[in-house]
């Protein structure tokens, strides 16, 4: 108590996206957040952040110098990856093996596309030299590094005007000198090159994964720098105290240090943290299990968090070629938040396939046309048509009634399509909605699945302008009994980030049997991991005391090529390991193989602890007791009882506490939530609203 | 039980929903065998596929990331079980398994193995799986084998699993058999997982859906696809196109594969007679492998989007006579039927480029690359691993090919520090070969040249997949040839289709074709030209 009354108590978040530039500031002690959105100033993001900061200080009356942190997550670096738009990069690989980055995985993303485009290598082919050198698999060295001539191909790539270089060196996993030695020379004859290391960035197995993640690395690091530079001054010019922090991958903070060393670990660094915010509210309603799921006009994004923390994949694809497409983007080897993209939104059009069945999206009408039914010029019916047409859209109250949406055409081009279709009149707009609906829960049930879980074990929680429309359905579909809507949607990732704890995933290879394993050299990688990764989280401030440790192991049984992450008990010897390793296998596959040994092939540490200042509690706008929350009732389509008459209410006039019945509708300026007939619906003390099947 | 039943229908709608749900488990049980699976040509290579049929083995839906060729078999060889198991022979946790050179993809190392799925007691659907064994016994996978008896062990259609209960005499059979036991007995249980997986997700489906068969919607979804193929072949003028070609074959006699395809109406006739007789050496191609790359083939060109299953096929009929190389006769061997099988998509552009120059390519560097690598390991353990290596791709109308990329098999390379932790070699280098794709307006994607050594202690055997060394992947509209494929053991051209034994210190080469160029080279933009030069592509 004592602590929130200290000068600097509060917390700035500024999550700066490709269109939008959103900031909240939270007061930890009472959990009262103020918002602005800004739009982005692509040439110089931290003008927009600044000028939104100018617009929300004296609205939400708060002294800069009252911010006591400024937490900031950033799609810059993924836009600067897929614009390739980076640094002048090289790369320098073990005689031989130029041609890695190129030659990539030789697989095609589509079968039957002879015009396919394959994703471009970041460093074009003249700016990846060679070294002489080699390593065994082992690690020993079989050819020494020729330093001199290492330094004049770099001597060479900096004269043509390269910034950033990095190396990667076959088999540098499993012996970081070679890379660490090229690295000094070139260091100390070329003090300005920018220089990433395959050793530190992603030691894992795998040449051409492990290439891609730190040329990745390389490319956006010297914009890191600059911008990260840049938005710190600014922040101090505008008199903000309190030191800067980043929202990473894998849903943690880190300090800018370590976001300039390796940027390539801030990529996801948007998205993990909306997940994040699906984390925070799915615990404080009381949730173990969460799909966090959030769908604005194109896309929509799913995520799973158990026991209150977002699920962390080791790897993602990033700038893919075709979006949706898996094997058009580049491998990047860190962690990450897990997330499943659609190519659903409110946009997405809806259109006869070839097969004349009703397709929806991926193709999105976007913000221009838009929709039919925002009258510009739209004329393919798309899923906010949709919800228009099925009553859980108010065309007087869109956006918060600050536009108006008509009915009238979207009417008449679902009608038109579902003639094309030769479906019932009035079909199409229930259709489009199953459809969409179908396409999200399908991604979410494979998602599920492949986690070992079933989806009835998963409450649903809706952010994003689109995605209270749909959950009630989409859970329908997955069998979900609750669904959870938090207040403001529209900006959850932002508030997301405010509650994020410090966090640094490591990883070292190692390759070894089960059953011969020498434990005390495990124990002692873990230790070196620890740490290292303490010394990080040590640098934000966090509360190290209530830090929590973990010790993985990528582990597999001999033979296999692919590894699950097991969690490995207190105690590290071999028969306690081995039965983590066969329950955490047998529940994502049912069966474990007869008679086959374990091996390890990478061992991870993850250390999180909580920042000061990361809320507990959370109040947006105020529920004006006494208001009147019924706002009127209109007819509203469900897919068992057809359209029925349902109250609506105005969301910001509930009250935590009170109780209702489905079916209903909330109405708030970013979204609209919809509940169907026979839920039982109660509004949570953060502002949440839970709507709950009744069996 | 009525003597009739209503046949429903599914409206536009319905139809997409179910599909998607079908698409969705199938994918779930190819990303589980991946991640289960013991052998690199699964898990690296993604060389297999999974399907669900309905009671009659048309199949409804198939993997996305499947490879083609077993697109067009699988379904087939389902089919096949049928014909071995009636219904009434068959009960709920009954696996079938076969490897059958006909019935199943045209070599061995192929295992298929196929669930039947019953609701309320009746037999409605079966789940199926190909995935490339690691290893199956008899000589090691090269062309040099004469007949099927020497490319090992031969599994007639039979019950892996009765009820559940697996056949101990059967899979102690497999592993007397094979030189890897635990890895081709583990990728069989993650095909059964596969299976399984499949089974449970689909008796949810109908449960939710109130489907007791998948009889009409199997129906349903044909004749749409069927409909959308028939649509697209009537829109090429019909006529005669005829195309053949040479490859490499055994070296001292090329082969020539001809293909005469007919368009008539919404029908094609693909007839490959005149096509060379069968040989004695392991690169004949079963007629069931010659269907499935005739239809990728057709498919590319007509109507690429459309999903994969059968009813796509059906206005495409196969005439090849028996005992030519791509319906070869028992006792044949296929091994390496690739070697065959992967021109027959450039001979169906051959045709059907005449009529749509703007949706073929130039030739492929393919068929693919292999090396195959066996020995016995310091423990005095036999093991044996594939490695793939690919060409370029032919340019076409719209741009250059791209190099070293997988077509038309889609198996990706083994990571060369993977290489290196499984087998006693080491890499010394892989890289693009300059020049090596063809000239044109637009160039043919490069090939790769990699080195290998042998750090063996003991001898190892080595064999090859390797086309393409005397006829090289042809340029189409004026463009000009790729260079040709190379293969070289300590530095000496050696003959592709024979098996060597390396000692340590020995070196192989490989140098893997690139693709035909498109459209004249004088024809080539200046600022592509300096751009080939600058990155060295040409020298």
């Amino acid at each position: 108590m004592i602590a929130s009354l200290s000068p600097s108590s509060l917390s700035l978040g500024i999550d700066i996206g490709g269109t939008f530039t959103d900031l909240v500031i939270l007061d930890p002690a009472d959990g009262r957040a103020s918002i602005w959105k800004e739009s982005t100033t692509p040439d110089d993001p931290s003008r927009g952040a600044i000028a939104g900061l100018e617009q929300l200080l004296p609205r939400s009356g708060i002294q800069a110098g009252s911010i006591g942190r400024v937490v900031h997550a950033t799609t810059l670096f993924t836009n600067a990856l897929i614009e390739r738009k980076g640094a002048a990069t090289g790369l320098l690989t073990t005689a031989g093996f130029a041609d890695v980055l190129e030659i990539a995985r030789e697989r095609k993303y589509e079968l039957y596309d002879v015009f396919l485009e394959m994703p471009k290598p970041l460093v074009p082919r003249p700016w990846r030299r060679e070294a002489k050198e080699r390593l065994a698999p082992d690690g020993s060295i079989e050819v020494p590094l020729d330093v001199e001539a290492a330094l004049a191909e770099v001597a060479d790539l900096v004269a043509q005007g390269v910034t950033s270089l990095a190396i990667c060196f076959l088999h540098a996993y499993a012996n970081p000198v070679h890379e660490r030695m090229a690295a000094e020379v070139i260091a100390k004859r070329f003090p300005q090159l920018s220089i990433s290391l395959s050793c530190d960035i992603a030691p894992e197995i795998r040449e051409y994964p492990r290439a891609v993640t730190t040329v990745a690395n390389a490319y956006v690091r010297p914009i890191a720098e600059t911008y990260l530079d840049t938005l710190e001054a600014a922040l101090k010019r505008a008199g903000i105290p309190g030191g800067l922090f980043l929202m990473l991958s894998n849903g943690g903070l880190t300090h800018v240090a370590e976001a300039k060393r390796a940027p390539v670990q801030l990529l996801e660094s948007g998205p993990a943290a909306g997940a994040l915010a699906g984390a925070w509210f799915g615990r404080h309603a009381g949730l173990e299990r969460v799909l966090a799921f959030d769908m604005g006009g194109t896309t929509a994004k799913l995520a799973l968090v158990d026991d209150g923390e977002p699920l962390v994949a080791w790897g993602f694809e990033a700038a893919r070629t075709k979006r949706f497409l898996r094997g058009s983007g580049l491998p990047v080897q860190i962690a990450t938040v897990e997330l499943i993209e659609i190519g659903a939104g409110g946009g997405s059009i809806a259109r006869p396939s070839d097969l004349g069945t009703l397709h929806v999206g991926p193709e999105s009408a976007g913000a221009q046309p838009g929709p039919v039914c925002y009258g510009r010029g739209g004329t393919e019916p798309t899923v906010t048509d949709s919800d228009l047409a099925l009553g859980y859209l108010n065309p007087d109250f869109f956006l918060g009634g600050t536009m108006r949406i008509d009915p009238g055409p979207a009417v008449a081009a679902l009608e038109g399509l579902s003639t094309r279709l030769g479906l019932e009149a009035g079909r199409g707009a229930p259709g489009i909605h199953d459809v969409v609906n179908e396409n999200m829960a399908g991604a979410a049930r494979v998602a599920i699945a492949e986690r070992g879980r079933v989806p009835r074990d998963y409450a649903l929680l809706a952010t994003g302008g689109a995605a209270p429309v749909h959950a009630w359905n989409v859970g329908t579909k997955l069998g979900v009994s609750r669904v959870v809507c938090p207040p403001g949607a529209g900006a959850g990732s932002t508030i997301g980030m405010l509650m994020a704890p410090a966090r640094i995933d490591r990883v070292a290879s190692r390759n070894e049997a089960l059953a011969t394993a020498r434990w005390n050299e495990i124990a002692a990688i873990f230790e070196a991991l620890e740490a290292e990764a303490l010394a990080i989280v040590d640098g934000t401030g966090a509360d190290l005391s209530r830090r929590s440790v973990r010790r993985l192991a990528d582990m597999r049984y001999v033979g296999q090529g692919s590894e699950i992450t097991v969690a490995l008990p207190e105690e590290l010897e071999a028969k306690g390991v081995l039965a983590a390793f066969e329950l955490a296998y047998r529940q994502l596959f049912g069966r474990t193989p007869p008679g086959a040994n374990v091996q390890f092939v990478a061992l991870r540490l993850s250390i999180s602890a909580p920042m000061p200042g990361a809320g507990e509690t959370l109040r947006i706008g105020s529920g004006q007791a006494g208001a009147e929350a019924l706002k009127g009732r209109r007819r509203v389509h469900f897919p068992d009882t057809g359209a029925i008459e349902t109250p609506v209410y105005d969301r910001y006039a509930l009250i935590p506490g009170v109780q209702l019945e489905g079916p209903a509708v909330f109405e708030e300026n970013e979204s609209t939530f919809v509940v169907g007939p026979g839920a039982r619906i109660s509004v949570l003390p953060d502002g949440s609203i839970l709507a709950e099947r009744v069996a | 039980m009525s003597a009739v039943e209503d046949v429903r229908r599914f409206d536009a709608v319905e139809i997409e929903l179910l599909w998607r749900r079908l698409i969705s488990l199938v994918d779930e049980a190819a990303a589980a065998l991946v991640r289960t699976s013991f052998s690199t040509l699964v898990r690296e290579s993604y060389d297999f596929s999974c399907v669900v049929t309905d009671a009659d083995g048309q199949s409804l839906v198939q993997a996305t990331e499947s490879i083609p060729s077993f697109i067009g078999t699988l379904p087939e060889t389902v089919k096949h079980f049928i014909r071995h198991f009636p219904e009434e022979s068959l009960q709920p946790g009954d696996v079938l398994i076969t490897n059958d050179l006909w019935l199943g993809t045209g070599h061995l190392p192929d295992i298929t193995v196929a669930k039947p799925i019953f609701r309320n007691g009746r037999l409605v659907a079966f789940s199926a799986s190909t995935a490339h064994a690691p290893d199956i016994g008899g000589k090691i996978r090269s062309p040099e084998p004469r007949e099927v008896f020497e490319e090992g062990l031969q599994i007639p259609p039979m019950k892996l699993l009765r009820a559940g209960q697996q056949d101990d005499t059967l899979v102690s059979i497999i592993r007397k058999n094979v030189r890897t036991p635990d890895q081709t007995m583990g990728d069989l249980w993650a095909q059964v997982v596969a299976l399984d997986l499949m089974e449970e997700r689909l008796l949810i489906l109908m449960e939710q859906a109130g489907l007791d068969h998948l009889r009409d919607l199997a129906a349903e979804i044909h004749t749409r696809c069927e409909t959308a193929m028939r649509a697209a072949i009537a829109a090429l003028p019909d006529g005669t196109y005829t195309s053949s070609l040479q490859t490499d074959g055994l070296m001292d006699k090329p082969i020539t594969l001809r293909l005469a395809l007919s368009i008539q109406g919404d029908t094609i006739t693909a007839d490959f007679t005149g096509t060379d007789p069968q040989v004695d050496r392991a690169i004949n191609c079963a007629l069931c492998y010659t269907y499935a790359m005739t239809m990728y083939g057709v498919k590319v060109c007509t109507s690429p989007n459309l999903p994969n299953n059968e009813g796509a096929w059906r206005p495409i009929r196969i005439e090849a006579p028996a005992g030519c190389i791509v319906n070869p006769v028992f006792p044949a061997s296929g091994g390496s039927r690739m070697l065959i099988g992967h021109y027959i998509p450039m001979l169906v552009f051959g045709c059907l480029g005449q009529v749509v120059p703007e949706r073929v390519m130039a030739a492929c560097g393919s068929p693919m690359w292999g090396m195959n690598q066996s020995g016995v390991n310091a423990a005095g353990k036999p093991y044996a691993n594939m490695f793939f290596f690919n060409g370029g791709m032919g340019a076409n109308m719209q741009g250059d090919g791209i190099s070293c990329l997988s077509w038309p098999s889609n198996v990706s390379s083994t990571p060369v520090e993977i290489t290196e932790h499984i087998a006693p070699l080491r890499v010394h280098h892989k890289r693009l070969r300059p020049n090596s794709g063809g000239p044109g307006r637009h160039r043919g994607g490069l090939g790769q040249e990699v080195l290998i050594e042998s750090r063996s202690e003991t001898p190892i055997a080595v064999s090859f997949l390797a086309e393409r060394t005397l006829f090289p992947a042809f340029g189409i509209e004026g463009g000009e040839a790729g260079a040709p494929g190379l293969l070289h053991i300590n530095g000496q051209a050696v003959d592709p289709k024979r098996q060597y034994v390396l000692l340590r210190g020995d070196t192989v080469l490989m140098g893997t074709p690139g693709g035909g160029g498109h459209g004249p080279a004088s024809e080539r933009g200046a600022s592509a030209l300096q751009a080939d030069r600058r990155a060295r592509y040409v020298a």
